[in-house]
């Protein structure tokens, strides 16, 4: 197997080395570069081991080789965001790695500026961005761009961070106070001397795939776009006005390979290749014993708060779930969906950071609307008709179902958690998981939002809040015929 | 916000993924893309990962995974 593994990777490794000896060959007296890139790796460590071994196998057969990110590093696995000191393992896989430069993703500031502060110190490569201007914020200032030298050949990537419709990137609004943002495509414009002086422009866009066509159009003085943030997995180059566009999906399932012959000044060949790290059969043992000792750290069993009793059913988990968005996100109801409380039972006692994923394992985010008092009622009708039966788990009400002789809900009667009927004139702020967002039909005039927080971070903040909690025999739905 | 999958207009929050997109279109469809059975592409014809964002008026289309 060990054996199969190795003949595998060499086989790959060599058809890779044999095109790029052609193509040398056609640009005798060129400088070959290679740019290993990712992008949008949201704390997804377990392929490290493999892009360690292929970086340090090309490394020993090739002079120039870059190792790049094009952002959102951080954001998606809870061995990585729950760490103490929270990031830092993606931080310390990556110094190991060598990378020698990233671009800023809106992820980036999910950990909030100060603590996005110190990972950086940590880092041993810069997180660029053209379009953040940090004077007066906590986040210390981005360097727009940085030079990566070849020999004599210098070769500037210049950072640019997406932006929303309201002109913040995704991230809370409240995690990215004092920071002043600009449209990146428009602020490059400012930074096209880099082409003039160096001869080579790249651009480590965290845009997407849709802006980074735009920038092409905008820009022919980009050779080369490596993108993120739209999680595109190109199997092949766009070539959009001459510019060469390369973006590698996410989650690290893949490393792109790109390969530049520059000659006086100039790129005279690029190619690209999209290398799927499951391919790789072979690990590297020092990253992978880090990998290994991350994934088995104690983190997980942290204790987060305390059940003062059994939670002896789902409905009850459900309540601590949507006490805490209405709680923390301060809307006047939230609900659940069965089939989103993954355990039924939880113990009295010390809840630990793996229940809370337990629990909630989906990654979900919180949505909110403003709903009517109709349209508050049809989301709940809907609900019990999908299965005739009970679903969503309710916080801010009491409500009860009322079926008709086939057993389908014809009305709801909405009370307040003092027992008052809710008044049907009003119009309330209601917090939903994504899921039953995208999932569940019912009459809504507002699209609803999020605010990039997830419904388990949610939980965990109001654990953190509250401390104790305890929901025996709680009932806030019931059935009547 | 409106997106467009497979020419059908999709009505979806702000802030959603590929995957909430899909399924908002279909519990089948998403159920496929789940097991692999089904992609995502762009339309420039990539393949786009479920877990990526989705914003106001762009254009997408399920096909079988190859």
């Amino acid at each position: 197997m060990k054996f199969n593994s190795i003949i595998l990777f060499l086989v790959v490794f060599t058809l890779f080395s044999i095109n790029n000896q052609a193509v040398a060959q056609k640009n005798k007296k060129s400088t070959e570069i290679i740019i290993l890139h990712t992008n949008d790796m949201h704390s997804k460590i377990d392929n490290f081991g493999k892009l360690a071994y292929l970086a340090d196998s090309l490394r020993k057969t090739h002079q120039y080789v870059f190792l790049v990110a094009a952002g959102d590093n951080f954001t998606g696995n809870p061995i990585v965001d729950m760490y103490p000191d929270k990031g830092f393992p993606m931080i310390e896989l990556m110094n190991k790695l060598h990378f020698d430069v990233t671009a800023l993703g809106n992820h980036e500031y999910d950990m909030g500026q100060e603590l996005q502060n110190k990972r950086r110190q940590q880092a041993t490569f810069p997180f660029i961005s053209c379009n953040v201007d940090a004077t007066g914020a906590v986040a210390k200032p981005y360097e727009p761009y940085v030079i990566l030298k070849a020999g004599k050949i210098k070769i500037p990537f210049l950072g640019i961070l997406q932006l929303g419709e309201n002109g913040l990137p995704d991230s809370h609004p409240s995690r990215l106070e004092g920071l002043k943002f600009t449209n990146g495509i428009e602020k490059v414009k400012d930074f096209l001397w880099l082409k003039d002086k160096y001869g080579i422009l790249i651009a480590l866009s965290h845009l997407g795939v849709e802006n980074d066509e735009v920038l092409a159009k905008t820009y022919p003085q980009f050779d080369l776009i490596i993108g993120g943030h739209s999680h595109t997995t190109m199997t092949k180059a766009m070539m959009v006005n001459n510019v060469m566009i390369v973006q590698t999906g996410s989650g690290l399932k893949n490393v792109g390979i790109t390969t530049l012959h520059v000659k006086k000044g100039k790129i005279t060949d690029r190619s690209y290749e999209l290398v799927p790290l499951a391919s790789i059969k072979k690990t590297d043992p020092e990253v992978q014993a880090m990998i290994d000792a991350y994934n088995s750290n104690e983190e997980m069993k942290r204790v987060v708060g305390f059940a003062e009793t059994d939670f002896s059913s789902k409905e009850e988990l459900g309540y601590l779930m949507t006490d805490a968005i209405t709680a923390r996100m301060k809307v006047d109801f939230a609900f659940q969906n069965g089939g989103g409380i993954r355990i039924s039972e939880l113990p009295k006692g010390d809840i630990l950071l793996k229940d809370v994923f337990r629990l909630d394992p989906f990654g979900n985010q919180v949505v909110t609307y403003t709903m009517t008092y109709d349209e508050v009622k049809s989301l709940i009708i809907n609900s019990y008709n999908r299965d005739k039966s009970v679903d969503l788990a309710p916080s801010g009400m009491i409500y009860t179902i009322i079926v008709n002789a086939e057993g389908l809900c014809t009305d709801v009667e909405m009370k307040d958690m003092t027992g008052n009927l809710l008044d049907a004139n009003k119009s309330y702020t209601v917090g939903l998981n994504s899921y039953i967002s995208a999932s569940y039909k019912f009459n809504h005039k507002d699209p609803g939002t999020t605010n990039f927080n997830t419904t388990a971070q949610t939980l965990l903040d109001y654990l953190g809040d509250v401390k104790k909690v305890n929901y025996a025999g709680l009932n806030r739905v019931s059935v009547k015929k | 916000m409106k997106v467009t999958l497979n020419n059908n207009e999709i009505i979806i929050f702000k802030g959603a993924t590929i995957s909430e997109m899909v399924l908002a279109y279909s519990l089948r469809s998403h159920k496929m893309l789940k097991n692999g059975k089904l992609c995502v592409y762009d339309r420039f014809g990539n393949l786009t990962e479920p877990d990526g964002p989705v914003y106001e008026g762009q254009l997408f289309y399920l096909k079988r995974a190859e």
